[in-house]
Parts: C-alpha cells; structure tokens; sequence
C-alpha cells in the first residue's frame, strides 16, 4: 500500500482515507507533465541529471516545472525550489494554486490536510539574481544536510539568465548535482526575437546545451500552449500532444 | 477651533519595529511647534519621547498602547496616531487604521520592506487607507533608498515612485532634491528646523531628471490634464503634478515616496507637505456605518457636522481623571453638555469634558465636528463601542478580532494586589479585545489570555507599575483544541427516576467533522419524535458538551450535530432532561469521532545576517518548525516558518545568543494544525497532572 506508507511519517497523522488518497494521488500522476512525452523514468531526470524548460517569457516554465515538483512532492520526495526572480510568498502562491487546481473537486478539509503533509517535503529559497552562485547555494544546501533539516530529491531552479551566467555556472551546477545524486530542473527564457535553430534550440542556449540531459520546450501557438520534447526522450517514442491550459496552466493530453 | 473639513488630516504612522516611527512622530512634534525639545526614545536624556508616554514604553524604546495627539502645520490640523510596531500588537494598529485616513508607511532605508511592514500593509489594505511612504534611516551606513522603492514594487505591489533623491546617502546625508520643485533642500540648525532651498547639485540633475520624469509619468495616468501638458511640453506647474498624485494615492493606485533621516533631522518637513498635498481629507473618505433597524444593512455616511452624530470609541486609557476615550468623530458634533448614546448597550451619557490630545497632555475644547479625533471624560464603555445621538440606531462596522492563543495563570502575592490586580485586568480587558480574563473554575486561578507572550508580559508588568499588583505568574498555556475526524452515530436515552416525577429523553443521531465552522446543529427530526419545544435544549445540551472535551478537556471545535430521531415522556421528559441527553449523546459518540488535539501554529520570520542563516534554519527546525522558505537579501536573510506556538517559549533569548544578538524575529498567530501523536501523548499526561492538581 504505497500511499499508506507515503503518509506515516514519524510525526505526522493523516486522516484521509485510502480511497480518498488514490484519487488526490491518481489525479495529480496524471497531471505529472512529461510522462508523455516519450521519456524513461517517472522522474524525467537519472539521479545527477541537469533538465531545462525552455520558452518565451509568461509562456508556463515556472507553472511546468512547479507541477514536476509537485509530483515528485506526491511521491515523498523532497523538492528544493530555488527562485532567482520571486519572493518565498509568491513561490508558495504557485504550488497552493497549482495544487487547488488539481484537487478541486475533493473535500477541501481532506485536501488541507494533505497539502499540510506535503508542504514537509517542499522547501523555497530564493537569491538576488546578482547574489547567486553555486558554492552560495551549495552552503546553504550544506547547512540544511548537514542539520537534518532537508536533503532535497529535485531543485528547481528558476530565473537564471543562461546568455548572461556563462558555461562556467552550470558545469559547476551539474557537478553539484551529482555530488548530492540531486536531479536539477531550469527554466531558460528565450527570446521572441532569435529564431529558433532546425534542432528548436535557440542560438544563444548552444553554448551549455550539451551539459542538459533533458529539454523540453513551450511554445504557444494561437490560444495553445504546446510542450514538446527537444532532448532525452526514447528514440522511438511517440510524443503525444500535450498541452498546457491557459486559464489554469495544468497540463491536458 | 478652527473648522475647515479640507484642511484636516487623520494619520497613523506604521511600520516594522524600529524603524523609527516615534523618533519620526518625535521630530514632526518638534517640527510643528509642539514641543520644544527632542529627546530620545530609548530615554538616555531621562525624558524619553513625547509619544511614549508610559514608563515601560520609555524603558525598553517600543511604543505599546497608540498615543493621539494633534499639530498643526501650514494652516493643516494633523491628527496623528502612534501605533506599535510588535505584531503582538496589532489589536492597536487595526484599531488605529479603522479610524484613519492615511499613513505614513516608515521604512528602513537599509532593512527595506520586513515582515512586519508586509503585515501593516495587509491591514492598510484591509481598510482602504491610502499611504504615502517614508524611508528612513537613510544615514546609516548600507542605506539605499531606490532598492526599497523597488522592494514597495515588488513585494508589497505598490505603485511606489521617489517624490526626493537623497543628496548624500550614508553619513554624507545632506538633505533632499524635491523632484516637483526641482530645488534641493536642505536642513540646517541644531535640530534641522532651518529649510534652506538651493539648485540642484550639478553632479545630481541627470539623476533628478531622470527621476522625475518617472514621477511625471506615474501621475500623468490620474490627469488628462497632465498628460496633455506633458504632449503639448508645456511647463508642468508643482499644483498639477500634486493634484494627480494626489488622485492616484487617494485610489491607492500610487505610493508617493520620501526620504530623509529622522534622527539626523533630515527632510521631515518635506514629508509634512506631503502629508498635507497627498493624503485625505476626512470628506474625501468613505466611511460605512451599519444601520441596525434594516438588518445591518450598510449606510455611507455623508461627514455632514450638522447630522446627527455618529462617533466612535477606538481608545481606552485610565488617566489621572478617569477613564478616558478616544474617539472619531463620523457624522454630527460632539459638544460638552450634550447627549449620546452607547449603541451596544443603548445607555444614554452626558458629554463631560471634551479634550484634544496630545500624547499624555490635553487641551479642553467645547465640541468635535465630524472628521476629528479626541477624547471624552467620564465615558463608562469598551473598546469599538459606537455612540450616536439618541434616536439613531447605527454601528460602525465592527472590527475584526482575533482570538487568543496563549494563556497565563496570575496570583496575587496578597490581598491589596488582590484588589489592584481586579482593577488592572478589568481596564485593560475593556482597552484591549484581544486581552481576555477569566477564573478558572476548577483551580480558581485567574487566568489572562492574549496574542503572545511578550503581550501578556507588558500586561503583567503594567498591572505591577501602574496598579502596584504585585502576581506571580505560572507558566504560559497554550490554547489547544480538540476536533473529531470522523463520523459518529448516538443513540442515547437520558432516564432517571428518583421518585416524584422522572427525568426521560432519548436522542439520535450522529456528529461528524466540518471545517469552515465551529459548531453547527441540523435538526432532521420529522413527526415529533421529539417535540418542537425541547429542540433547543437539545442544542443547548450540546453546545455545553463543546466547550470542554470530555478526555483533554480542551474548548472543542469544528463538529455538526446532527440529531434525526428520540423519544419523549407525556411526564418525565423536560428542557433539563433532553440537555442531559444531548450531554450523553455527545460524550458517547465523542470518542468514537476519532478526537484529535489542534495546536495554534505561528508565522515565525526571522531576520538574520546570512552567516547565522544555518544555525536560525537548526533553531527552528529544533521547535518542530517547518521552514517555508529562506530570502537571501545580501547581507541579511529572511527565514519564514511555521512553528507551534508551544515551542516558541523563550525563543527571543535563544536567538539573541545563537545569532550574537544580530537576528530578530516577528511572530503571528497562522492556523491551528494538528498536534503529532507523540506530542498529543505528552498533552495527555500533563492534562491529568493538571486535573488531578486542581483536585
């Protein structure tokens, strides 16, 4: 009984039921983004892994990637979101929107309850953009790993400007991952006016694009926003068409 | 008296703790002639500031209860609320905002927007107050006054535009370029009252330029006017550009921003003509009354002086004459000799003495119009009472109150603190919603509750200052709860017969778990299993089984009752009989419902340097915190958790030595969670201590 197991953690008491929570878990694994899109694992990422998001700005990376999260969060499996452009607020405002969203239609008592238990396996910091770099944020990982505090499974790191960091910034992010067996998901910001090269890649992402194992991409097409996988996938998969909804950025096949 | 609705402002001064709000209130005293002389608010020079007038407040440099007073400042009557800084306190700076029309929102020009000022704001929001902001502190060294305006943008979501640069930042602060004057100010004299109004620095006009042109645009989009001269390039005239950003900080669309130094007596005459270009009129605010005679129904209340008077009490203060009540005045003129009544209670009072204020002196006037702020003599009434002229029976819309969440017991050492200690709590329960008492019936200890424990502590040390109760306090107690998770079913049957008639009623049905309410009661009892006229002591019976659980005996919440079926007696059954059945039926099936304990969690923030980050994160983690998120700011960082409310005892003195006494923290109350197994054991236990103490 997977989920029975997911919720008895030391401290905490959860009083939903065992259908209830198949439902609320069913739900959000469906929703889990990239399943679709012809990849291996049911975390996209092998432990180490360096993932992307690429789109044009107010496409949906943040809204993706925060569903990544939430399914890995779903699996008891700690996410560290990393934020270089909002305040922890704003971070936390996403993941409840998102969450609600998924899990309208239940008993809202049941889904605090469990959105309670599932807020232990998430945590945010956020940098000034100018003030980050990777031994900064390794420190502070330190300080929280070394404590016992949280050893995250996934961080998600959004708001790094890839034509301004450098190569240098993400080999150091990838080594990173690997020492603490860490997946790392990014957003990249692409811009409206570079076109695209034949592979989807903007010109100015070549540089490190070797270093990601997985990219997906966002596009929006008329009202549609599609997500379509650029990098990592199996090389007879199929891709279905998935698509973000606009009024609530939840995935839809 | 003079009596110009236009030229009246009711402002508060709210921000963070520490950000110098009374050393700001302190200089615009100082600065409109009110006092002579500034002293300091942690009260080196023996006097303290004006503002603070309790002794306690002197000590430890905080202002606790709200001071009003009143100036004047170019033809402009300002009436200005000091409000606390500490979240503790907050009852105060709602009440305060309630009966203001504007604030002044302090920031610290090196902390920028902290957790506390995100806190005012919500509650500026929360009542419509239109603000202009003022960063402060722009001599101390990191002070950079544009990342605070960017901080009002980003994390409060103001529309904030610099009306001033600074010239000079740090310890080179020399006074402000007026980006609508174009003129740099400066302030010289011992105390900064001499304005000197010279050119702009040459090295500083790109920059003014600049920024004024951001100031231009922002107030274009409140004035066709505006816009039009900006297309046309005509000169855009200081009255012009006022008037637009007036409308767009009246809609709080736009957040005028000034800067200076109130302890260096830097720009706070600036900040006064804001006050007085910017920030409303009495007349230009709407104010709601509720009318009671049509269902509470809501009435826009006109400002009209010569209406019947609606008025109400925001303050109490026990002063050397008695009790005193601050007190806005809505509709109508409160004259002395004149009748009102307290709408709560429907007692009519003569108005006594009719004071102006002005912190802990006062001046005697004959009557307050509508718009003003003062305080009446004499007046026996609580906190948010509503007095009206007789015959009109409005309220003003009540104020929302949080409840406590920890408690204290207090014994008086002897009889005579036996007698103060009755006085003190009896005043300061009436000043203070939040502050509750009661004796407990069991261990007939007296017990205070509050909003935390620095709030119960002022409270205590107050009751021994002013009142001379000397108590010993016990430890602090948490305000725990207990709810039910599941569904039960009863089927009770209440029978005695002890000669003469019996006592029979049976009730059935079942309880289950609701989450938006903290008791509801659904009668579904069809064909008079149990007749109309016991129903309500059903609900009675069952509401008496809520405010005690039957195993922890914490205040039950979040249950529905609902009862389908029962019997009745033609003889033996009654009212007290079928509430000794809801009595049963509730215990029985109580146990069944799964009962779970609840804890209050509260919103810590702490603000640390960064190199503290680490060991705050492992302080916190140690309390059962969770941590949300961690901001790192450069050299500060801001930690946000949530921690059980039972784990946070002397936390402030731990985090002073684990950080060198670099680190603060602010603490609000968040949600009440679930307590964990193993703590709700300890509960257990330490509930039967106190129970078998008791007996």
């Amino acid at each position: 009984m997977v989920v029975s197991r997911a919720l008895r953690r030391e401290d905490n008491v959860i009083h939903l039921t065992y259908e209830d929570m198949m439902m609320i878990k069913k739900e959000i694994i469906e929703r889990n983004p990239l399943l679709n899109l012809g990849f291996e694992r049911e975390y996209i990422l092998a432990d180490g892994g360096l993932g992307a998001v690429l789109a044009h700005a107010g496409v949906g990376k943040t809204a993706l990637l925060v569903q990544t999260a939430l399914h890995a969060m779903m699996h008891e499996q700690p996410v560290l979101h990393v934020s270089l452009n909002d305040a922890v607020s704003k971070v936390d405002l996403w993941y409840r929107e998102l969450f609600n969203d998924m899990a309208s239609k239940y008993d809202s008592t049941e889904i605090t309850q469990y959105w309670e238990n599932m807020l232990n396996y998430r945590f945010i910091m956020t940098f000034r953009v100018e003030g980050f770099s990777v031994p900064k944020l390794e420190e502070r990982l330190a300080d929280l790993m070394q404590q016992n505090i949280f050893k995250p499974h996934t961080v998600i790191l959004d708001g790094l400007k890839f034509d301004e960091s450098g190569r240098g910034l993400l080999v150091e992010l990838k080594e990173m991952a690997g020492k603490y067996a860490m997946r790392i998901w990014c957003t990249v910001h692409t811009h409206r006016h570079e076109p695209p090269k034949e592979d989807g890649l903007p010109l100015s992402f070549l540089h490190v694009a070797d270093l990601f194992d997985v990219l997906v991409q966002l596009s929006s097409q008329g009202p549609e926003v599609y997500i379509k996988a650029l990098k990592g996938q199996l090389p007879d998969s199929r891709q279905d068409a998935l698509l973000l909804d606009p009024a609530t950025m939840l995935i839809k096949s | 008296m003079k009596f110009d609705d236009q030229k009246i402002r009711n402002i508060g001064i709210s921000a963070h703790i520490d950000s110098g709000k009374t050393t700001l209130s302190e200089r615009i005293l100082f600065y409109t002639k009110r006092i002579h002389a500034i002293h300091d608010v942690k009260g080196k020079d023996g006097v303290g500031a004006t503002m603070d007038s309790m002794d306690l407040e002197k000590e430890r440099g905080i202002t606790i209860a709200s001071a009003a007073t009143y100036c004047e400042w170019k033809g402009h009557e300002i009436n200005i609320i000091d409000t606390p800084g500490h979240v503790d306190f907050t009852i105060e700076v709602e009440r305060s905002l309630r009966v203001l029309d504007g604030a002044i929102l302090v920031l610290c020009s090196v902390g920028g927007v902290q957790s506390q000022s995100i806190t005012v704001d919500q509650q500026m929001k929360r009542y419509k107050v239109p603000c202009i902001a003022f960063i402060n502190k722009c001599d101390r060294s990191g002070a950079n006054p544009f990342r605070v305006i960017e901080q009002l943008r980003t994390k409060l979501g103001h529309n904030a535009v610099a009306m001033q640069i600074p010239v000079g930042l740090e310890t080179e602060l020399e006074g402000v370029v007026d980006l609508v004057a174009m003129k740099a100010v400066y302030f010289d004299g011992e105390s900064g009252e001499e304005v000197r109004v010279e050119d702009i620095p040459p090295h500083l006009r790109a920059e003014a330029a600049a920024k004024r042109e951001a100031l231009v645009d922002a107030a274009s989009l409140f004035s066709d006017e505006l816009t039009e001269a900006i297309l046309e390039e005509k000169e855009i005239s200081p009255e012009l550009l006022y008037t637009a950003l007036r409308r767009g900080t009246l809609k709080r669309e736009l957040t005028p921003v000034y800067m200076g130094s109130a302890y260096k007596n830097k720009a706070i005459q600036p900040l006064l003509d804001g006050v007085t270009y910017l920030l409303p009129a009495p007349s230009e605010v709407e104010n709601v009354a509720l009318d009671m005679n049509h269902h509470e129904e809501p009435v826009v209340l006109t400002g009209d002086p010569e209406k019947p008077i609606i008025a109400l009490a925001f303050k109490l203060e026990d002063g050397q004459y008695g009790q005193l009540t601050y007190i806005r005045v809505y509709e109508g003129t409160i004259e002395k000799g004149s009748t009102i009544v307290n709408v709560r209670n429907g007692k009519k009072v003569k108005v006594g003495r009719v004071v102006r204020m002005h912190a802990d002196q006062m001046e005697d006037v004959d009557s307050l119009r509508a718009g003003y702020i003062g305080a009446l003599f004499g007046i026996e009434c609580s906190s948010g009472d509503t007095f009206v002229s007789p015959g009109i029976n409005m309220t003003m819309t009540s104020m929302y109150v949080p409840k406590p969440v920890i408690s204290l017991a207090i014994v008086p050492k002897d009889n005579k603190a036996q007698m103060a200690m009755s006085k003190a709590l009896n005043r300061f329960s009436k000043e203070d919603p939040t502050f509750k008492t009661h004796v407990d019936p069991e261990t007939n200890e007296t017990i205070i509750e509050g909003m935390g424990e620095l709030h119960l502590d002022i409270y205590v040390e107050r009751m021994k200052r002013e009142y001379n109760a000397e108590v010993t306090t016990g430890n602090p107690r948490v305000a725990y709860r207990e709810t039910i998770t599941q569904r039960a079913d009863f089927n009770y049957t209440h029978k005695k017969q002890t000669g003469g008639s019996g006592q029979f009623g049976r009730i059935a049905g079942y309880i289950e778990p609701i989450s938006d309410a903290e008791f509801v009661f659904e009668n579904k009892i069809f064909g008079g299993a149990i007749p109309t006229q016991y129903i309500p002591a059903c609900e009675k019976g069952f509401r008496q089984s809520m405010a005690k659980g039957p195993k922890l005996e914490f205040p039950i919440t979040g249950v529905k009752v609902v009862i389908d079926d029962g019997a009745s007696h033609a003889v033996d059954s009654s009212d007290m009989a079928f509430q000794a059945a809801a009595r049963g039926a509730f215990r029985d099936a109580y146990l069944r419902a799964k009962p779970v304990v609840h804890e209050p969690i509260m919103k810590v923030v702490v603000e640390s340097p960064t190199e503290f980050q680490g060991s705050v994160m492992g302080l916190l983690n140690q309390r059962r915190g969770m941590i949300i998120g961690s901001q790192d700011e450069g050299v500060m960082c801001v930690i946000e958790s949530q921690v059980p409310l039972g784990e946070m005892f002397g936390f402030s003195t731990i985090l002073r030595s684990a950080t060198q006494g670099k680190a603060q923290f602010t603490m609000e109350f968040a949600l009440y969670r679930q307590v964990p197994q193993s703590i709700a054991e300890k509960i257990a236990l330490e509930a039967a201590k106190n129970k078998k103490t008791a007996a």
